[in-house]
């Protein structure tokens, strides 16, 4: 039998915002159907990682790969039909505020398939019953919590049935056991649709639901890549500090002294 | 005294970059455009509409059939004051039956186009820049993107399109409603009853004054549309950025439409001398 192949691979990936250097160097394998968790303290290039699978953004060098398609080489138009098998769920949603739920989830059918209206509110309605939101259809976002939001957020990023679904922060800000549905919504639909999906995270606990495989994102590299029992009990120092969350240690050795001394 | 003027190699280098920064904006607006237009056509090659009629009707309404009073009442003071004016002028010469035909070809010419772009750049430019640009730092934009949606043609050319239809439609009001408001200063004060006014219009008036009247505010209209969405879609910095791309939008819109009514101008004025 053949070595599966990767659905997602960044090869030597370089990203620079102005003298800001976010990635030095990462290169990640995704297989199918795993559940790969990238963690990272704030700001240090996670969701950058997921903008360019998907393309929103582009390396300074490196390429990255979806299937057998070069995120980094295609051309529009082909980067609009590669984007439809990838679904992402953003920190903050990004809901689209002037519409209610159901045109929100019903948006991506309506623009790029020919299905009827009847068709499409039926997919609709069963996307919305998956995160448990179908009560909620003729609410605008604004009339939502931040734990509805993302749930609608979830419901539209999978309403194309998506092969890989990228997911930025889905826990953040959400009380804990709205934050644990939301992690089982993520194994049960990977479970159950066969999806691959890439979470970017720096909550310890979610992460560890979720995980099949973590990956340790720190000053631009990918400093540990393990399953999420050896992940834990990792020898490195900076892996071991971010998963006590302990002050001692080499993550803002210099910062910490400062406010210390003080 | 000491010397203040900057020395000359500043004053050279500061042209330098605002030249730099105006062409880089003027080459930004028109990719903007020839992009929205790809992305539409190439929609429309697939066989599919490239946005919803609802969504362009919405627009229409808005910065269409909305603006009508605003247009209609500023330029109808407008009408009535030039007729006024320019009424106690020319009477003085014994010539008030010019009024009618100068108000009419001041409008349909120039002032129509023109200050219905102005009033448009401020009421809907502003609008514009302001809903894509909240959409854009909310990371609504980059989500229709991830989607694999084109914003472009699902955002800008409603708009576009709409403004573009609209504003011929909108100086053809602010013509009326000025010509409506000096037949009634002509009858008012000047004698002049309203068959007779219609007459002088009608002699003074040549087809070629209205198509060029109407050609500018197509031109108008995309540019508007062109320069607010633009501005929208490049806004950074949060909430202050976008009051920031407002307030540039409107200005610059404006600027757009006199700069570019003024060039339309010299061409036609060189090549078609009345």
């Amino acid at each position: 039998m053949s070595t599966p192949v990767d659905i997602v691979e960044l090869r030597d990936v370089h990203m620079q915002f102005e003298e800001k250097k976010v990635l030095d160097g990462v290169s990640l394998r995704i297989e199918p159907q795993e559940r790969l968790v990238i963690m990272g303290q704030s700001g240090s290039g996670k969701s950058t990682i997921l903008r360019l699978i998907l393309g929103t953004l582009r390396p300074d060098s490196g390429s990255i790969f979806f299937k057998r398609f070069e995120i980094t080489r295609l051309r529009r138009r082909k980067l609009q039909q590669v984007r439809r098998h990838i679904g992402m769920v953003y920190q903050y949603s990004a809901l689209l505020s002037s519409r209610n739920v159901r045109d929100n989830v019903a948006l991506p059918l309506e623009e790029l398939t020919d299905k009827s209206r009847s068709e499409i509110d039926k997919i609709v309605d069963e996307k919305l019953e998956l995160v448990g939101m179908e009560d909620s259809k003729e609410l605008l976002p604004e009339e939502l919590s931040g734990g509805m939001r993302k749930r609608v957020a979830l419901a539209r990023a999978l309403v194309l049935e998506p092969e890989l679904i990228l997911l930025d922060e889905p826990s953040a800000g959400l009380d804990p056991v709205i934050a644990s549905v939301i992690d089982e919504l993520i194994i049960s639909l990977t479970e159950k649709s066969k999806v691959t999906s890439i979470t970017a995270t720096h909550e310890m606990d979610s992460a560890f639901r979720i995980a099949t495989r973590m990956a340790m994102l720190y000053q631009g590299k990918i400093i540990e890549e393990a399953k999420p029992e050896e992940f834990k009990q990792s020898k490195n120092p900076v892996v071991a500090q971010f998963v006590s969350g302990s002050t001692e240690g080499p993550i803002l050795e210099g910062s910490l002294d400062a406010i210390t001394k003080k | 005294m000491a010397n203040t003027e900057p020395p000359p190699v500043l004053i050279a280098e500061g042209i330098g970059h605002a030249t730099r920064y105006f062409l880089r904006e003027v080459g930004g607006v028109f990719w903007f455009i020839v992009n929205t237009f790809e992305e539409t056509f190439e929609r429309i090659q697939h066989g599919r509409v490239p946005f919803r009629a609802a969504s362009f009707f919405r627009h229409t309404e808005r910065a269409g059939v909305d603006s009508v009073p605003l247009v209609g009442l500023v330029s109808f003071f407008l009408g009535l004051t030039m007729a006024l004016l320019t009424g106690y002028q020319l009477q003085r010469f014994g010539t008030e039956r010019l009024i009618p035909g100068l108000v009419a070809i001041a409008f349909t010419r120039e002032l129509g186009p023109l200050l219905t772009g102005i009033m448009l750049a401020a009421r809907i430019g502003a609008a514009f820049t302001a809903e894509l640009g909240t959409m854009q730092v909310s990371e609504e934009v980059e989500a229709i993107e991830a989607m694999g949606i084109g914003p472009l043609r699902f955002l800008v050319a409603p708009r576009m399109l709409a403004l573009f239809l609209l504003m011929p439609c909108l100086s053809t009001v602010s013509n009326m409603a000025a010509v409506l408001a000096s037949s009634l200063v002509c009858k008012a004060y000047f004698s002049i009853a309203f068959p007779y006014f219609l007459d002088l219009v009608k002699d003074s008036l040549l087809i070629r004054d209205i198509v060029t009247g109407i050609l500018k505010s197509f031109l108008f209209g995309l540019l508007i549309a062109a320069i607010a969405c633009y501005r929208g879609l490049t806004v950074k910095g949060g909430a202050a950025g976008v009051g920031t791309s407002t307030t540039s939008s409107v200005v610059t819109a404006i600027t757009t439409v006199i700069g570019c009514d003024t060039l339309y101008n010299i061409i036609y004025t060189t090549f078609y001398p009345t």
